[in-house]
């Protein structure tokens, strides 16, 4: 990569050359150039540390979700339970970023109304800029949650669509073997009709095993029903997440609003100027009024 | 190592964005990971074809200002600056450090800043006792746009004016070539190159081939420079080869008529830094982005127009086809489904990759959707002006040599404005080998007639007759045949069936194009012998080695005085043509439309008095 041309050392020259041209003492000089080396510590606002917080618990979420991914991955690696155990905790975790973030927004709005006070004068703390800058911080972090929970997203959909696959052959072969069972159970009926005593015992056989098939078939449908369900439900919660549009949408207004106090001070000077301009010709038509009904008065 | 211009480019910008520090990937959270990003209206040029707002976003940029705008103090964040170093900014950045507008600036210059200005900074700030505002300084080289991977320009308007006005006086044109100089210098300190420079003889393209020459040997020697270390024994293979040329080289090129699409999309369009405004379907003016991430565009941006029409066609079929299929198989539209019977399973999976595949779908939709209406509108404009009789004739005026003269009448009397009849008469012009006085008076009335300004036509004249290199271009396109004939006497097959293919596939290839591609080769030819040769790593009594004039493997084309899309498309072909695959980039101070350069001629034809139509006494020629 092409490198760039660091220019510090000749600003410092620069600074040194300023000042003592412009007649600074040797102490102040040197508080100068150190200045350059050591940096003041900078004070963050409750808010600025709040967002740092947040974003390192999504790196925290990031890294735990690789560690696992090699587990929840591999098809003989982990149980079910241990699966699901994992997306829990991910869901939890995912949920407490969620509210970190929903706490953060709530700030803003806060911060905005409350200080909107008396005259609608507002602290030098929130202007226009600040509210978007913190929109922005909001947005950024909801973006970069929903990257990681659609990355997990992914790996349940692989998950899901194992389990499925795994489904319909098993179906499959149970229904071929069921066909097949009653089938055999018609055929083995003819011959012994004819004898009653075996018959009597015959037929609460047969209703059992049509119960039993039966339930098994009903069983197997609602077993299907759960995961598909769990499946149409993984599809949803992608949907959901995806509120950070809404959010995004705040931030766009929030950037909107910098622009419009621009325009809304030069709307206000013209109407200043209309208004006095307008003023002076109500005047003079008045004026010129007045001393023409006073001369037709005087003429007649 | 490919010159993928756009790439590095965008790579400099995400390490300004990320202050200048090696991108950690750790992933721990430094204190300056949320900033706010401040440039002027020269540097949101070079920003807007690279980086989205949305990508802004991803590096931690939560707004981004006009330098100029009224800000408000945002605490506790820092700022990067990216601005050209100019007085203004200077002052605009002092003022904001005084103020305390934000924490900490991180300032850089899209060029080098002169030390002149950098203490002025240094003076400024520290009476107002706000050095410690002032984080970083940094020179980022980056005064240039790069529209597409291999297409860049300098964004200096006019050019071409400033350089031939017979008025310009040594200072000015000195000042004019120290620019260029330096945007050149930006592009290769961004792909870190020390090239081999070649050009003609004469003119601009000499002025700023030994001045780039003369810039580059100093700073070579200079200690922390910014070309990589192991220079010394690099091979010219692997160096690319730079040529500079002069507008008035091929000065067809800048107001033909071309039939392309992307050609036609930037003259009759007006395609700005790849943005587009067009009149919708419904009335309200669209605003489309054509780069690199538009599919259609790079696959069919160089085929003309007709074809183009055709691949829309194919795309919007094959799209119908995709929906009706997802249709049928979730049993959207007809209720029909087609799966069997109760087999629910079969119905979720073919939902689910309906849904994921709807955003695909969708985008392909809009794509199909932003073509369709540029085809329209390039469509209504075209058969108003007849644009395609324009470009057909254009392009056998140049092959042949001349024109009927009543077809050359029925032309300027028809259909198309004012802009394409004058464009035709100044082709009608370079395209003759010698000018018939009187055809050339009857082409003067038929202009008049139709009240055109016919001060490009007259300038175009004076130039023919002083006998700069235009006929060049002309000459030599018609002796392609003779090359053929050569070529078949001397080298190897491979150069025969690419001549014979030329020739068959009837378009006609650019002087550049061919001349470029002498240089690249690097055996003798004819044309480009007594081309100067620079090389600013060679110590300067060395006369030309061997070695330089090896064929080269990439090259880094640059056109002085305005270029367009056609030459861009051009040089492409030719890359793409050789065997391996080569690499050229195209750069020119600035990309002009047809009707944009011939303002330009129209307003040099008036400062030379020509747009009087008495006689005047020639002016000393530049």
């Amino acid at each position: 990569m092409a490198r760039i041309r660091d220019r510090n050392e000749d600003f410092k020259d620069a600074v040194r050359h300023a000042a003592v041209s412009a007649g600074y003492d040797e102490s102040k000089l040197a508080s100068i150039m150190a200045s350059f080396i050591i940096h003041k510590p900078k004070q963050s606002s409750p808010f600025t540390r709040a967002a740092l917080k947040t974003l390192e618990n999504i790196g925290a979420l990031e890294q735990f979700m690789m560690k696992h991914r090699k587990d929840y991955m591999d098809m003989h690696r982990t149980t079910e339970q241990e699966r699901d155990s994992i997306e829990q905790e991910v869901a939890e975790f995912v949920k407490a970023c969620k509210e970190q973030i929903d706490i953060l927004k709530t700030s803003i709005n806060n911060e905005d109304t409350n200080a909107k006070g008396w005259l609608g004068i507002r602290a030098d703390g929130n202007n226009v800029d600040t509210i978007a800058h913190k929109h922005g911080v909001v947005l950024i972090l909801s973006e970069k949650l929903h990257a990681v929970t659609s990355e997990f997203d992914k790996l349940r959909a692989i998950r899901f669509q194992d389990a499925i696959n795994k489904r319909i052959p098993r179906r499959k072969q149970k229904r071929v073997t069921n066909s097949s069972s009653t089938g055999a159970s018609n055929v083995l009926d003819q011959p012994e009709l004819k004898e009653s005593d075996e018959t009597q015992l015959e037929r609460p056989r047969l209703q059992h095993q049509v119960e039993l098939t039966n339930l098994l078939d009903s069983v197997q449908q609602t077993e299907t029903k759960m995961v598909e369900m769990s499946a149409l439900n993984h599809l949803m919660s992608t949907h959901v997440l995806q509120q950070a549009q809404q959010i995004e949408h705040l931030y766009d207004q929030a950037v909107e609003a910098t622009k419009n106090v621009e325009l809304g001070n030069k709307e206000l000077s013209q109407a200043i100027q209309r208004n006095s301009s307008s003023r002076t010709f109500l005047v003079l038509f008045l004026f010129v009024l007045t001393f023409s009904i006073l001369f037709l008065d005087w003429y007649s | 190592m490919t010159l993928n211009l756009r790439q590095k480019q965008t790579e400099c910008i995400i390490r300004m964005l990320n202050l200048n520090q090696p991108v950690n990937s750790t992933g721990t959270a430094n204190e300056e990971v949320y900033k706010i990003l401040i440039y002027d209206k020269f540097c949101q040029n070079i920003l807007s074809p690279l980086i989205h707002v949305k990508d802004l976003r991803k590096h931690g940029v939560t707004l981004y200002f006009l330098i100029d705008k009224d800000r408000k103090p945002v605490h506790d964040v820092p700022a990067v600056y990216f601005v050209q170093p100019c007085q203004p900014n200077i002052h605009r950045i002092i003022t904001d450090a005084s103020r305390g507008l934000y924490d900490s600036l991180h300032l850089n210059f899209s060029s080098s800043i002169p030390r002149p200005l950098l203490e002025d900074l240094a003076s400024g700030t520290l009476g107002s006792d706000s050095i410690n505002r002032i984080a970083k300084v940094h020179d980022q080289y980056l005064e240039f746009v790069t529209l597409e991977d291999s297409l860049f320009s300098l964004a200096q308007k006019s050019t071409y004016v400033q350089l031939n006005d017979p008025s310009a006086g040594d200072k000015e044109i000195e000042e004019i070539v120290e620019k260029i100089v330096s945007g050149l210098f930006c592009v290769l300190a961004t792909l870190a190159v020390v090239p081999v420079i070649r050009c003609p003889r004469g003119g601009p393209a000499e002025m700023v081939a030994s001045a780039l020459d003369q810039k580059l040997r100093d700073h070579l020697l200079a200690k922390n420079n910014l070309f990589s270390e192991g220079g010394n024994f690099m091979s010219s293979f692997q160096r690319p080869i730079l040529c500079l040329f002069d507008r008035n080289f091929e000065l067809a090129v800048g107001i033909q008529h071309d039939f392309r699409y992307c050609p036609l999309v930037h003259d009759v369009l007006g395609l700005k830094l790849n943005r587009l405004a067009v009149q919708g379907e419904k009335g309200g003016m669209r605003s489309y982005e054509l780069d690199s991430s538009d599919p259609f565009w790079l696959t069919n941006g160089s085929l003309a127009f007709p074809e183009v029409a055709e691949a829309i066609e194919t795309q919007l079929n094959k799209y119908k086809k995709d929906v009706d299929e997802v249709n049928r198989r979730t049993g959207g539209a007809d209720g029909q489904p087609e799966f069997e019977g109760t087999d629910l399973i079969g119905n979720t999976k073919h939902l689910m990759n309906a849904v994921n595949s709807l955003p695909e779908l969708t985008e392909r939709k809009q794509v199909i959707d932003k073509h369709t209406n540029i085809a329209t509108v390039l469509l209504g404009e075209i058969k108003e002006r007849s644009l395609d009789s324009y470009a057909n004739k254009e392009n056998d005026m140049m092959i042949k040599g001349g024109i009927d003269r009543s077809e050359l009448m029925s032309v300027l009397k028809g259909k198309g404005s004012k802009m394409d009849k004058l464009r035709f008469a100044i082709i009608y012009l370079i395209s003759s080998e010698t000018i018939n006085p009187q055809e050339a008076e009857l082409v003067e009335s038929a202009l008049k007639e139709s009240e055109v300004d016919t001060c490009a036509f007259q300038y175009v004249k004076k130039i023919k007759s002083l006998n700069v290199q235009l006929a060049s271009a002309n000459s030599a396109s018609r002796s392609n045949i003779v090359d053929w004939a050569e070529k078949l006497y001397g080298q190897s097959l491979s150069a025969v069936t690419a001549g014979v293919k030329n020739l068959l596939s009837g378009g006609r290839q650019l002087a550049l194009t061919r001349t470029v591609e002498a240089l690249m080769e690097g055996k003798p030819n004819p044309e480009i012998d007594n081309y100067l040769v620079l090389d600013p790593r060679a110590p300067k009594s060395s006369s030309g080695a061997g070695g330089l004039k090896g064929p080269f493997k990439e090259a880094i084309v640059f056109m002085v005085g305005g270029g367009n899309y056609v030459e861009y498309g051009g040089l492409q072909e030719l890359a793409q043509r050789q065997q391996p695959v080569k690499h050229i980039v195209y750069g020119t101070t600035e990309i002009l439309t047809g009707p944009e350069f011939v303002d330009q001629l129209t307003l040099l034809g008036q400062k030379m008095g020509l747009g009087v139509s008495s006689a005047n006494p020639p002016a000393p020629a530049q």
